[in-house]
């Protein structure tokens, strides 16, 4: 076995094996949200995610937010749950996702300790601990490379990240799908004016229309909001780092995606139902964006920056990868891999086998800077106003 | 000294500056030698040719916006002459 044609991971009975074995704290609605936290507090060693929203979502942000939670319920990194809820629907929408996906679970809710949030609380730290002690029994496996589902995000860009990190990452994304794995990219917004050639990559004419339709909505919905995109996507900071128009950053973000073909266009928080390269119509702020995709089942992000973005997804590893040296310089503690080496001779390819190597060595185990920081949250998006 | 700048394709217009460029300093890409006509910061474009008000302006291969001014070889490029075929407020002054 070689490092890039395995790992060690965490088979599950159901789907994708996991680069970690949490136990998940996930809170199932925003009335439980301070008890869960007390719980996951009181149980070193879990992650917590959940949601401060609940009843009153209707339509399509009602069905991306259970979308949300059921990824990140069923999510491969999370060995078991520790579901918490207010009232039994929401909690029964979760427990029966768990046992569909053949996944150990406890769930407590606040209709069955008469709505005492310290009874729930005390409860729920006895039962996690005894999940706690059965994922500590597991050990990892070797797992085939193409169970790897990487995610490709870019926060904080200047230019470098469009020069070197993302052209970087749009090679492992090259490597993976070649490996029979599955690789996501979002931020629609940031496909602007790439549409017709990424469009000319999808897979049939269908998924070309409906990527550029994608984008077209996050262009009318900025236009309804009476924003020019100066100031916001290039967001200040962009533009002071030298991003001068939505273009010149977008065409920079998209080579994340590397040069395969496309198989769809995911909706938010919604699995791939192939391996191979998909595209997921998102919002770009980082933490809804990264929540989208380990929603969808990704295991690890990789996440370029150019100013530097300590935030990570809270379920699935978060890599950082800059290629501006003085960035890597100034966050030796946040920055995982430095790629300025693009600049001064080294080549695409052996940084790619470089950051190969070092995806590889994170889904065995070895911790990001953002894990042994203690970054990581789940954000999940909202689409609409609720009753 | 001469400082480099970073460009992605020999078509490109402009290039980027691989550290900071004090106005009146030797640029040089691969292919060609320049003046920096202002202080140009680190990563900051740097124009390749004169380019006039209007014209599309190219790099790696994408439009990145267009000309708002004329450019001439060694400006500073960037929001100030620089516009997305994207943006409301775009102008040609």
């Amino acid at each position: 076995m070689t490092h890039t044609e395995a790992f060690f991971g965490y088979p599950r009975s159901c789907g994708r094996s996991g680069i970690r074995n949490h136990l998940l704290v996930l809170n199932c609605t925003g009335l439980t949200d301070a008890a869960a936290r007390r719980v996951a507090a009181a149980l070193p060693g879990t992650v917590f995610a959940g949601t401060m929203y609940g009843m009153g979502m209707v339509g399509e942000d009602a069905a991306f937010h259970t979308a949300a939670l059921t990824g990140m319920a069923t999510h491969p990194n999370c060995g078991a749950v520790l579901l918490i809820g207010a009232d039994r629907t929401r909690l029964d929408q979760m427990i029966a996702a768990c046992q569909a996906a053949d996944r150990p679970f406890a769930a407590l809710g606040l209709d069955d300790t008469g709505h005492d949030a310290y009874l729930l609380s005390q409860r729920a730290i006895s039962r996690g601990a005894q999940l706690l002690r059965d994922l500590s029994a597991m050990r990892p496996e070797p797992c085939p490379i193409s169970d790897l589902f990487l995610a490709m995000e870019c926060g904080l860009s200047d230019p470098s990240s469009g020069l070197a990190a993302n052209p970087l990452l749009g090679q492992v994304a090259d490597w993976l799908v070649d490996a029979g794995g599955t690789v996501v990219l979002g931020e629609s917004i940031e496909w602007l004016g790439t549409e017709d050639a990424l469009a000319r990559r999808a897979g049939s004419p269908e998924i070309g229309a409906r990527l550029k339709r994608a984008v077209a909505d996050r262009l009318a919905l900025a236009d309804a909001a009476g924003l020019d995109l100066l100031g916001t996507n290039p967001n200040a900071a962009n533009i002071k780092a030298g991003l001068s128009t939505i273009e010149e950053k977008a065409s920079g973000a998209v080579l994340k995606a590397g040069s395969r073909p496309i198989q769809s266009v995911l909706a938010y928080a919604a699995p791939p139902e192939t391996t191979g390269l998909h595209l997921m119509d998102a919002p770009s702020y980082s933490p809804e964006s990264l929540t989208g995709f380990v929603a969808s089942g990704a295991q690890m992000v990789l996440f370029t920056t150019g100013l530097g973005n300590s935030y990570c997804s809270a379920i699935a590893p978060t890599l950082k990868v800059t290629a501006n040296a003085g960035t890597a310089q100034k966050l030796p503690c946040q920055i995982d891999f430095d790629a300025s080496g693009a600049f001064t001779g080294r080549s695409l390819a052996q940084l790619t086998i470089d950051l190969v190597a070092q995806v590889t060595a994170t889904a065995s185990g070895q911790r990001t800077f953002g894990e042994i920081m203690g970054e990581g949250a789940e954000s999940i998006s909202r689409f609409g106003a609720a009753i | 000294m001469t400082i480099p700048a970073y460009q992605i394709h020999p078509d490109d217009m402009v290039a980027y500056m691989l550290r900071e460029a004090p106005r009146g300093a030797t640029v040089a890409t691969p292919n060609r030698t320049l003046l920096a006509r202002a202080d140009i910061p680190v990563f900051h474009k740097i124009a390749l040719h004169d380019i006039a008000a209007g014209d599309t302006v190219w790099r790696g291969g994408w439009p990145i916006g267009h000309a708002t001014r004329n450019i001439p070889a060694g400006a500073h490029v960037h929001t100030h002459n620089l516009a997305s075929a994207y943006s409301k407020t775009r102008k040609i002054t």
